[in-house]
């Protein structure tokens, strides 16, 4: 039964200095500290230790969990459709501080986010990753131009079309197909290496996908299916083999990434899955099997889970490693897709991911086993402020 | 050279042909060896207990119990055993949901059950062994149910009880608003009662129209039907019902009769607040509300009270989890609809939000989550749901007496990390996972043999790596070699 | 009751020039609205060749001249509409080009529109003429007065759209981010209307509608330091200490008798922040009556009837930037002076009389017209 207790100590709405303990803390380091408790001072993490009491108490304490493909902003006025090509574009600026969606996140224990451009782009533009609760969005904002963003699939060519008669908007372009959408990608990579020689070439957007092809800024594509997939590994073999660059190359819902997982392994991406389908059929055709993430976690590919901002409470992120669990992953590597392996992949991994001391103290108070069915989330904490209050949720 | 079938309907009947190990056990002795068995909600846990079955029902449960030497044995050392999960209510497993008509009493689920359909291999493979059958919620007063076991190739076969119930629904149709659907269902009834009077009238006159009518539908007339008998209803009555032979009641109007007389539950379907009123005025005017039974959403928690204060039980037909958003100020809330239910003393049955991940032991997962205790919680899906559906003396537990119902799971019940391993349904082994092809296909994503899978690579195995475009030469041609090599050796083999 | 005691000048319908000299008279009120929450009983105001010389009690007004018009309810300065799309005939709205910069509502706005007339018989004497939000650079308003012939500004303010309307799907540009680099690009240009907003001589109207629409709004004025107002922006209370920060004031508004308690409360919390508020009409499209139904609307949901009377009046007429000429009843003020039945912030009162540049015009829909009692 979760222990909600409380020893009150006058604290007011803004209060960043905390001492939770609980029967487990897990890391995400390897470590498990039984009968444990992780001090909280001024919104950083002081130290994680064994010991108990203190201000909650709470049956499992994990960190904050961190969802790269949140899909919060997802209003069209959010990207640039003249273009295609739009790396220069920014998240950050379309977004929207005021969704309930950041609350929704926020108190199902999502307290990193990584918010990107929709995938109708081919190149969206920049993404951005931030806390889902906080003063102001400058303060909230942990890494500004995470990744550059796109998609491969059938998404990016379905608002085109060919044009018939006389054309009286900008969709009459390419791509209509996958071919126009891989043929943009390849493009727009070889344009912008070329403009390292002849600044004559470089239009708006060179400078990020230069940075990408120096392999500086992460490349995040969307890609659902096996082809999809097999095209951006081998985008990215191609232009090493060309020498044009070596990109550092993430897939963002790669449901199918256990047909063929070699790919993925002997390019180093990282994936990052879509939630779990109930009867194992997801987007863009694609068949999401429910192993998937034991598959590609065996072979040492970095997977990082998410929950696509459901509405639904069962849907989302803190109930998708334990879809992962049945489909055979261990706990520990489950803990760390939702926590220290999205940390890596974006980069963000010296402030959160793990309870250590000197991160952000963003933490997560589970009512039993983390991740389990017969778990709740209790208690967020998001920069050492308390967004959920165990003391509150009633029985 | 592989013939691939692409009809789904195909595969399950290969599936569920699979699925059946032994049918024939119904009538003999089965014994259950598990390391774990959970008897009930709140009942003692025991270590390393038999259940023995026979003709279908529990003949003894314990640590020393003794297996008959004739019975057939499953050996299950890691595995826990527990009662069959019941389902309340579900609109699920029919060719469509609902009929045109908005009344239609006469109907029955039993003539549009489709025994092949996923559904009911769904509800086996997550531990749902017994479901009530029921028509959806686009109705006035729909048709009647049918409590079934979710195996069998016949409806027959699967048939526990028929009929089960009534469905009405208390929420607007589709393109009805809730005037026009109250007044609807007032109709339905006044209808009844006149009909019923006309009868009465008839007979009084010496006109056989009626009879006339029930020889031309085909009715039978010999014997119980030849005779008339008083109205029994509880709120109202239609006098000199006597006069009419039983035989000569229009069918149609046979099963609302049935309700109004307190034969047949009822089924009440409540999407908002609102409608809970509408549909317990509804049954106490008409005398069934002893018999009712709500179907509520979610969002209709709001009305715990009044369904409280009337003593009937709930079957919450959604998520446990009601996400709500604040028409003033665009704020979200969540709320626990199982926590306000109990907090109102309401009685109530949980069900499930999907046939897989969300079944019934999900919901009960999440109520333990949210700080229900697990009794509770695992009664809602078990003992509650079985006494709802008159089915208490026979399911929801496991006891000496009761349907040998029986799931097996490799862990605890309702973690996510436990697969229903065996099923024992009234003494037939029926489910056996190591040997159900399509969840492996959901694991693994592997096509079960003679089908195709959407998406699938028409290049073979799909676990095999693709060594074409961008891979070292070397590498390529030692992998076209072992392709070879390979290819040759089952070429020779199948020549021998 | 009303009654004129007119001693040279008889109620002639308007647009029909003066007699020589009709612009100067003493007007006798009961009751007297100066400004803010000056209120004068038994005022005086004192017009000479369509200017005020004198307003205040009557004991400072001295010699009172020949002409002298005695109202027996309240009078006040006329209103000011800071937003209408009045006299456009429907024009003004450009949605396949998101920039029109220099498309000015002074060449398409007429004058003598009878939308004027019904304006002026609800006592507002003077509006802006606004473009349409569905563009990203709508164009330039005008200021002008209900009398069919004046116009006080030829160029009012730059619009500019930053809500959702002035984006599309179907022509560039589609995203808030576009949107605000185009407006950040033309804003670095040299010459044109663009170079006298950043001067600060032209200031700038900021359309949008949801909170994040506003924020970036907010940005974008404070960091290239645009002067001006919000428009509708419902729900800016929220962001009331932003706004005050970035030094905006915002036309708020129509707001009819089914407007969400949430908006009006933003409007209060608006005032409580001091951020100067003015209201607005979206005419001929719905009906100038709207505009003293808004200030009733607000004060009823909290706003103070004095804030609510200066964004009727002098907040409108500062936004407008005609501050110095109308708005108030105040010594060198043009004579725009309403005659009610009652106090004008009381909706059961009625225009009985529209002084504009001290010449009576028609004011039908007012209670008594013709005829002395």
């Amino acid at each position: 039964m979760a222990a909600a207790t409380l020893v009150a100590t006058g604290e007011s709405k803004d209060q960043t200095s905390w001492t939770i303990s609980a029967g487990r803390v897990y890391t995400a380091t390897g470590k498990v500290i039984e009968e444990g408790r992780v001090t909280v001072e001024d919104g950083k993490i002081r130290s994680v230790s064994k010991g108990g009491g203190g201000d909650l108490e709470c049956y499992a304490i994990t960190p904050g969990l961190i969802d790269l493909s949140v899909r919060i902003e997802r209003d069209l006025s959010s990207i640039e459709q003249s273009r295609e090509i739009t790396p220069e574009k920014r998240i950050a600026d379309a977004l929207d501080w005021f969704d309930e969606a950041w609350k929704r996140e926020a108190r199902s224990g999502v307290t990193s986010v990584m918010i990107n451009p929709l995938e109708r782009q081919v190149v969206g533009g920049l993404s951005v990753v931030v806390k889902t609760a906080g003063e102001s969005a400058q303060k909230r904002t942990v890494k500004a131009d995470s990744a550059l963003y796109g998609a491969i699939g059938s998404a990016p060519s379905q608002s085109n079309h060919p044009a018939f008669g006389r054309p009286d908007d900008f969709y009459s372009r390419r791509p209509t197909t996958r071919m126009g959408v891989e043929w943009e990608w390849r493009k727009a990579f070889f344009d912008a290496a070329m403009a390292r020689e002849d600044k004559n070439l470089a239009g708006p957007g060179t400078l990020e996908l230069q940075k990408a092809l120096a392999g500086d800024l992460p490349l995040c594509i969307q890609a659902w299916t096996t082809q999809d997939i097999r095209t951006a590994v081998f985008l990215k073999e191609e232009l090493a083999r060309e020498g044009l660059g070596k990109l550092r190359l993430v897939v963002d819902a790669a449901a199918e990434a256990w047909k063929e997982p070699e790919l993925l392994v002997r390019s180093a991406t990282a994936a990052i899955l879509p939630p779990f389908s109930a009867t194992g059929r997801s987007d863009d055709g694609s068949f999401f099997a429910l192993d998937t993430a034991k598959v590609l976690a065996e072979r040492g590919v970095t997977i990082a889970l998410s929950g696509h901002g459901a509405r639904a409470a069962s849907e989302r992120l803190c109930y998708q490693p334990g879809h992962a669990m049945r489909g055979g992953l261990a706990f520990d590597a489950a803990l760390a897709a939702v926590t220290i392996n999205p940390a890596r992949i974006a980069g963000i991994d010296k402030r959160v991911g793990s309870l250590e001391a000197g991160k952000d103290a963003d933490l997560v108070l589970w009512s039993g086993p983390p991740f389990e069915a017969t778990s709740a989330v209790i208690g967020v904490l998001v920069d050492g402020r308390l967004v959920l209050d165990p003391r509150t949720q009633n029985k | 050279m592989k013939m691939l079938h692409t009809t789904t309907r195909a595969a399950a009947i290969a599936l569920s042909a699979c699925l059946f190990a032994s049918a024939a056990a119904a009538d003999g002795k089965l014994a259950i060896k598990a390391g774990r068995v959970l008897p009930g909600p709140g009942m003692p846990e025991l270590e390393k207990a038999t259940i023995v079955i026979e003709n279908g029902r529990i003949a003894a449960i314990g640590k020393d119990v003794k297996v008959p030497w004739d019975a057939v044995v499953i050996d299950a050392p890691n595995l826990v055993a527990i009662p069959g999960y019941v389902e309340a209510h579900s609109a699920r497993g029919m060719d469509r949901p609902n009929e045109n008509l908005d009344v239609a009493p006469f109907l029955s689920v039993r003539d549009s059950i489709d025994p092949v359909g996923f559904y009911f291999e769904d509800s086996l493979r997550w531990g749902v062994t017994t479901i009530n059958i029921q028509q959806g919620n686009n109705c006035v007063v729909a048709g009647q149910g049918v409590i079934v076991r979710p195996i069998g190739l016949t409806v027959d076969e699967m048939i526990v009880r028929t009929p089960s119930g009534v469905k009405l629904s208390a929420s607007p149709k589709m393109g009805f608003s809730a005037a026009t659907q109250a007044q609807a269902l007032r109709r339905a009834f006044g209808d009844l009662r006149r009909s019923l009077e006309q009868l009465v009238a008839e007979k009084k006159e010496g006109s056989d129209r009626a009879r006339r009518e029930a020889l031309y539908q085909g009715r039978d007339l010999e014997g119980e039907n030849a005779k008339g008998k008083a109205m029994e209803g509880a709120a109202w009555k239609v006098t000199g019902f006597e006069l009419v032979p039983r035989g000569e009641i229009d069918e149609k109007l046979v099963p609302l009769l049935a309700l109004v007389e307190g034969k047949l539950p009822a089924f009440f379907y409540c999407g908002r607040p609102m409608d809970v009123h509408t549909a317990l005025d509804i049954a106490k005017e008409n005398g069934f509300l002893a018999k009712t039974t709500l179907v509520i959403s979610p969002a209709a928690y709001k009305a715990a009270g009044a369904i409280a204060a009337a003593k009937v039980a709930a079957i919450l037909d959604g998520a446990a989890v009601y996400v709500e958003t604040d028409p003033l100020t665009g704020e979200e809330r969540e709320v626990f609809v199982p926590g306000e239910l109990k907090k109102a003393g309401v009685r109530f049955a949980l069900a499930s939000a999907n046939p897989t991940t969300e079944s019934l032991w999900f919901q009960a997962a999440q109520c333990v989550g949210r700080g229900m205790p697990r009794a509770e919680a695992v009664a809602a899906v078990t003992t509650v749901p079985a006494e709802i559906l008159g089915l208490g003396k026979q399911l929801g537990t496991l006891e000496v007496g009761k349907f040998g119902t029986v799931v097996l799971c490799s862990g605890d019940p309702l973690s996510v990390a436990s697969w229903v391993e065996r099923v024992v349904v009234e003494g037939r082994d029926v489910y056996d996972r190591s040997k159900d092809v399509r969840v492996k296909h959901l694991i693994g994503g592997q096509a079960p043999a003679n089908t195709q899978v959407m998406g699938a690579s028409l290049l073979g195995d799909p676990r095999k790596v693709v060594c074409c475009e961008g891979e070292d030469p070397e590498e390529h041609a030692k992998h076209e070699a072992e392709e070879r090599a390979k290819k040759d050796k089952g070429e020779a083999e199948d020549d021998k | 009751m009303l009654s004129f005691l007119l001693a040279a000048v008889a109620l002639a319908p308007a647009n029909a020039p003066a007699a020589l000299g009709a612009d100067t008279f003493t007007l006798k009120a009961a009751h007297l609205r100066l400004y803010g929450n000056k209120v004068v009983d038994g005022g005086v105001v004192k017009v000479e060749q369509g200017k005020v010389t004198y307003a205040g009690d009557a004991k400072g007004a001295g010699e009172l001249g020949p002409d002298i018009i005695v109202h027996e309810g309240w009078a006040s300065a006329g209103l000011v509409a800071a937003r209408t799309w009045s006299g456009l005939g429907g024009e003004g709205l450009e949605p396949k080009r998101p920039f029109t910069a220099e498309a000015r509502a002074a060449d398409v706005v007429a004058l003598g529109h009878a939308d004027f007339a019904r304006a002026r018989s609800e006592g507002i004497t003077t509006m802006v003429v606004a473009l349409s939000p569905a563009n990203v650079a709508s164009g330039i308003t005008t200021v002008v007065k209900t009398d069919g012939a004046t116009t006080l500004a030829r160029d009012g303010h730059l619009q500019l759209g930053l809500s959702s309307q002035a984006l599309r799907t179907n022509r560039f540009p589609t995203s808030y981010t576009a949107a605000i680099e185009l407006i950040e690009a033309e804003l670095a240009k040299p010459t044109g209307v663009w170079e006298r907003v950043r001067g600060g001589k032209l200031s700038v109207y900021l359309d949008a509608l949801s909170r994040d629409e506003i924020q970036r709004a907010v940005a974008l004025a404070s960091e290239h330091r645009l002067t001006g107002a919000l428009l509708r922006a419902p729900l800016a209370g929220e962001l009331a200490g932003e706004i005050k920060k970035a030094g905006l004031a915002v036309v708020v508004g129509p707001f009819g008798p089914g407007e969400e308690a949430r908006v009006l409360a933003s409007v209060t919390a608006l005032g409580r922040e001091r951020v100067p508020v003015a209201f607005g009409l979206e005419s001929p499209n719905s009906p100038e009556a709207l505009l003293r139904v808004s200030a009733a609307m607000c004060m009823r949901a909290g706003l103070d009837p004095v804030q609510a009377w200066e964004g009727l009046t002098t907040t409108a007429a500062a936004v407008a930037g005609v501050g110095a000429r109308v708005g108030k009843l105040a010594v060198g003020c043009d004579a725009d002076i309403v005659l009610w039945s009652g106090d004008p912030l009381q909706l059961t009162s009625k225009v009985e009389g529209v002084f504009i540049g001290g010449v009576q015009h028609e004011s039908k829909g007012g209670a008594g017209h013709g005829g002395a009692h």
